[in-house]
C-alpha cells in the first residue's frame, strides 16, 4: 500500500533485502531494526509524486521503479582537493563512503569529528541516542535511513570553538552509475560553542545517479554553525540534500549554499527555532540551464517568542534551465514576536527558461512581522548598454551582471575563500554555457 | 577624425535625426546646444551604438572606420567614450571591479596584455586623487546611491582612466552645483589635446565657460541649424532659441 499520490515504493524491498547484510553496522542490533522499521515505513508511504504539492516541481519518476541500487563498493580515491586555503579537518566520501586516506582529520579538545560508521562501534549509545531521537515522518528520510551507507559526526563540546571550518567533501566517479549513493550526517553544537561547515558536491559528468543525504544537527543554548553547501554534481545526477536543525535558545544557524550542476537538485532545508531569540539566515542562490532543474525547499518553523528568521534566494535561468523556490514559514501560537523574511529574486537570461516561487507563510500568533517577497525579471538593459559602452563585450557584460545579481546574498560571508569562490562560479557560468 | 553624414535614426519607428551632417577634426572641441527633443541624446547614443537607435541612413566613421558596423564595445575599443546624463547604478558590481573590466576589455580589444592588479590601483587611485574622489567611493557598487554630482565626477573618472581619443559627453553637467561643475569642467579640460577630440552636448551655456569649445552647433528638429564658434553659445544664452527662430516647444 502506498500513500495517495505517492509512487509505489515497493522496488526498493528488493534493494533492502540484497544489500542490508553489507550495510554498515548489520551486525548491531539496534541499528539492524532501526533500518529494516525505515524501510517498512517507507515502503507504506512511497514516493512523492508530483501531485503532492511539497514535490509539484520536481518530478521522481525516474526514481520509482527502483532501478538506482545502493552502491556498496567502496571506490578508489578522486581528485577532492577542497579549498585549499581552508586549512581545517577534509572528510571526503567518494561515491557514499568515507575515504580514510583522503580525509584529514586534525584533533582538537571537545570537537568530535568521525565518520559515521566508526562513531557508531566505538559510541554505540550516543549513536543511538543522536539517531533514535529523529522524526521519522518523511519517507525519503526513511528510505535514508534504512540504506545509508554513512556519513559524518561532528560534536563540538559546550565552549568549544572550531578552530577552523570542517570541509565535508562529497565525489561522485564512474563506478556510481546506475546507484544510490546515501549518507546520514550528524551535528551537535554545544552550549556557547560553535562551527562552520563547508560542504562541497561534485561529480563525474554523464554518470546517472542518486545522491541522497540528510543531516540533522542540534544546536545548544547560544551555540552557532555555520554551513556552507555547493553543489556542482554530474550533469545526470538527481541530487538531494536535506538538512534539519533544532535551534534552541539564542543560538544561531547560518545556512548559505549555491546550486549550479546535477539534472535535479532539490535542497531541503528545515530549521525549527525551539528556544527564545533563536536566530536564522537562509540564504543561496541556484542558476540553472538547459538539463538542470533545481528546486529549494524550505520550512521555517517557530515554535517560541522572539526569534528571527531570513531567506534570501536568488536565482538565475538561461535558456531551457528550470528552478523552483519553495519556502513554507510556520509560526506557531506561541511564537509571538517572531521576525520572519522570506525574499525570492529570479533573473531570466532567456524566454525559455521557468522560475518558480511560491511562499507558504502559515502564521498562528497575532503579534509577529513576517513578510514574503518573490520577483522575476530580466537583465536591465540600460545597465547592459552602460557596460558596453566602457568595453566589456555582451558576455563579459552579462557575466559581471550576473555575479552582481547572486552577490548580494552572498556579501555577509566572512569566508574570503568561499565567497570568492562562489563568486567567480557565477562570474564564469554565463561563458560555460557556449 | 569623427565624420558623420546626413544621419537619420529612428528611435521606436519615429524619426529622429532627420540627416545630420557633422565633421570633428583631431584637437578639437564642439558643442551641441538645442533645445529639448531635438535629437541631443540621440546622437550621443546613435554615435556610441546604443540598441534601439535604428540608422536608416547616412554614415558614421571614425578615422576611417565604419563605426555603425560596430558593437557598442568595439566602439569603445576603437577609443570612444560616452558620458551618461544618467550614469546607470550597478548594484552588486564594486566600482574597482567595474573599472578594472573595463579597462582590461579595452586592452584585450586592441591586443595588449591585461594589467597587472597594483599598477591598476596605482593608477585608478592616482586618477581619482586628480578629480578630487574619495577612495572609499570605489570600493562602493557603481552608482548606487551616489549624488548627482558624485555620479558625473565618477564619469570623470572613468574618462580620465580609460583614455579615449574621442568623448562624447551628453548633458554631463545637468543638475550640478558649481563646485560639481568645476569638477567635471577639469575633468573634460584634462582630456584636451592636439590627438583628441572631444563633443559637448549641453542644454546651457554655462558649462562652455569653463570648457571653451572651438565650435558650437545648434541642433533643432534633427539636424544641425547653425554652426558658429564660442560666441554663438553667448548669444544663444542671450536671445534664446527662439532668437535663432527655432520654437522650442514644437521641437
Amino acid at each position: 500500500m502506498t500513500e495517495k499520490n505517492h509512487f509505489d515504493g515497493i522496488n526498493y524491498a528488493d534493494d533492502f533485502k540484497s544489500a542490508s547484510g553489507q550495510l554498515p553496522g548489520a551486525d548491531i542490533a539496534w541499528l539492524k531494526e532501526l533500518r529494516q522499521k525505515s524501510i517498512d515505513d517507507f515502503i507504506k508511504v512511497g514516493i512523492p509524486g508530483p501531485k503532492v504539492e511539497e514535490w509539484k516541481y520536481s518530478n521522481l519518476n525516474a526514481l520509482k521503479s527502483g532501478s538506482f541500487k545502493t552502491g556498496l563498493e567502496k571506490s578508489s580515491a578522486s581528485d577532492a582537493a577542497g579549498i585549499a586555503d581552508i586549512k581545517g579537518s577534509k572528510v571526503v566520501f567518494v561515491d557514499g563512503f568515507y575515504n580514510s586516506v583522503q580525509s584529514e582529520i586534525k584533533n582538537q579538545q571537545g570537537v568530535t569529528l568521525q565518520s559515521l560508521n566508526e562513531f557508531v562501534k566505538s559510541n554505540p549509545e550516543k549513536a543511538q541516542a543522536l539517531i533514535d531521537g529523529q522524526a521519522q515522518d518523511n519517507s525519503l528520510r526513511n528510505l535514508n535511513l534504512a540504506l545509508m551507507t554513512g556519513g559524518f559526526v561532528l560534536i563540538v563540546d559546550e565552549g568549544v570553538k572550531l578552530a577552523e571550518p570542517i570541509q565535508i567533501i562529497h565525489v561522485v566517479t564512474s563506478p556510481a552509475a546506475d546507484k544510490s549513493l546515501r549518507l546520514r550526517n550528524l551535528i551537535h553544537i554545544g552550549k556557547n560553542a560553535s562551527a562552520q561547515i563547508i560542504e562541497d558536491y561534485s561529480g563525474a559528468q554523464d554518470v546517472n545517479c542518486w545522491s541522497q543525504n540528510v543531516t540533522t544537527a542540534k544546536l545548544d543554548e547560544n551555540a552557532t554553525l555555520e554551513m556552507y553547501q555547493f553543489q556542482d554534481q554530474g550533469n545526470e545526477t538527481i541530487h538531494m540534500s536535506e538538512t534539519l536543525v533544532d535551534v534552541l535558545e539564542n543560538a544561531n544557524f547560518k545556512h548559505y549554499s549555491l546550486n549550479v550542476g546535477a539534472a535535479m537538485s532539490r535542497t531541503e532545508i528545515k530549521p525549527t527555532l525551539k528556544g527564545e531569540n533563536g536566530n536564522v539566515e537562509l540564504s543561496g542562490a541556484f542558476l540553472a540551464r538547459g538539463g538542470n532543474a533545481h528546486d529549494v525547499f524550505t520550512h521555517m518553523k517557530h515554535m517560541m517568542p522572539q526569534c528571527d528568521s531570513d531567506q534570501n534566494y536568488r536565482g538565475v535561468l538561461d535558456k531551457g534551465g528550470k528552478s523552483a523556490f519553495q519556502g513554507k514559514v510556520y509560526v506557531a501560537k506561541d511564537a509571538q514576536l517572531t521576525n520572519a523574511d522570506q525574499s525570492n529574486k529570479n533573473l531570466i537570461l532567456d524566454r525559455n527558461a521557468e522560475a518558480n516561487s511560491k511562499p507558504e507563510l502559515l502564521i498562528y500568533a497575532d503579534d509577529v512581522k513576517c513578510s514574503h517577497g518573490a520577483t522575476v525579471g530580466e537583465l536591465d538593459s540600460e545597465a547592459l548598454f552602460y557596460l558596453k559602452s566602457r568595453g566589456l563585450d555582451t558576455l563579459s557584460a552579462k557575466a559581471l551582471l550576473v555575479e552582481a545579481f547572486v552577490a548580494e546574498v552572498y556579501q555577509d560571508i566572512e569566508i574570503g575563500a568561499v565567497k570568492e569562490k562562489y563568486l567567480a562560479l557565477a562570474r564564469e557560468w554565463l561563458a560555460h554555457n557556449e | 577624425m569623427l565624420e558623420i553624414k546626413n544621419l537619420h535614426v529612428e528611435v521606436g519607428g519615429k524619426e529622429i535625426l532627420k540627416g545630420l551632417n557633422l565633421t570633428i577634426n583631431s584637437g578639437e572641441v564642439h558643442a551641441i546646444m538645442g533645445p529639448n527633443g531635438a535629437g541631443k541624446s540621440t546622437l550621443s547614443y546613435a554615435i556610441c551604438g546604443k540598441d534601439g537607435y535604428e540608422i536608416t541612413d547616412g554614415t558614421v566613421t571614425f578615422n576611417g572606420k565604419d563605426l555603425l558596423e560596430l558593437e557598442a564595445n568595439e566602439r569603445a575599443g576603437e577609443g570612444i567614450f560616452l558620458g551618461l546624463q544618467y550614469p546607470v547604478e550597478i548594484p552588486g558590481v564594486s566600482n574597482l571591479n567595474f573599472l578594472k573590466a573595463a579597462l582590461n576589455s579595452l586592452r584585450k580589444y586592441r591586443g595588449e596584455e591585461e594589467i597587472a592588479a597594483v599598477d591598476f590601483l596605482k593608477l585608478i587611485r592616482a586618477k581619482a586623487a586628480e578629480l578630487e574622489m574619495d577612495p572609499e567611493m570605489l570600493k562602493r557598487a557603481v552608482n548606487v546611491g551616489f549624488s548627482g554630482g558624485e555620479k558625473k565626477r565618477n564619469e570623470m573618472v572613468q574618462m580620465a582612466l580609460l583614455d579615449p581619443i574621442f568623448s562624447v559627453l551628453d548633458e554631463t553637467d545637468s543638475g550640478l552645483d558649481i563646485d560639481a561643475l568645476r569638477i567635471v569642467a577639469d575633468g573634460i579640460n584634462r582630456m584636451r589635446s592636439p590627438k583628441k577630440a572631444i563633443l559637448v552636448i549641453t542644454h546651457y551655456q554655462r558649462l562652455l565657460d569653463y570648457v571653451v569649445p572651438d565650435f558650437v552647433h545648434v541642433l533643432a528638429d534633427g539636424k544641425i541649424v547653425k554652426s558658429g564658434d564660442k560666441s554663438l553659445a553667448i548669444k544663444l544664452e542671450q536671445d534664446g532659441y527662439s532668437g535663432l527662430g527655432i520654437n522650442e516647444t514644437a521641437a
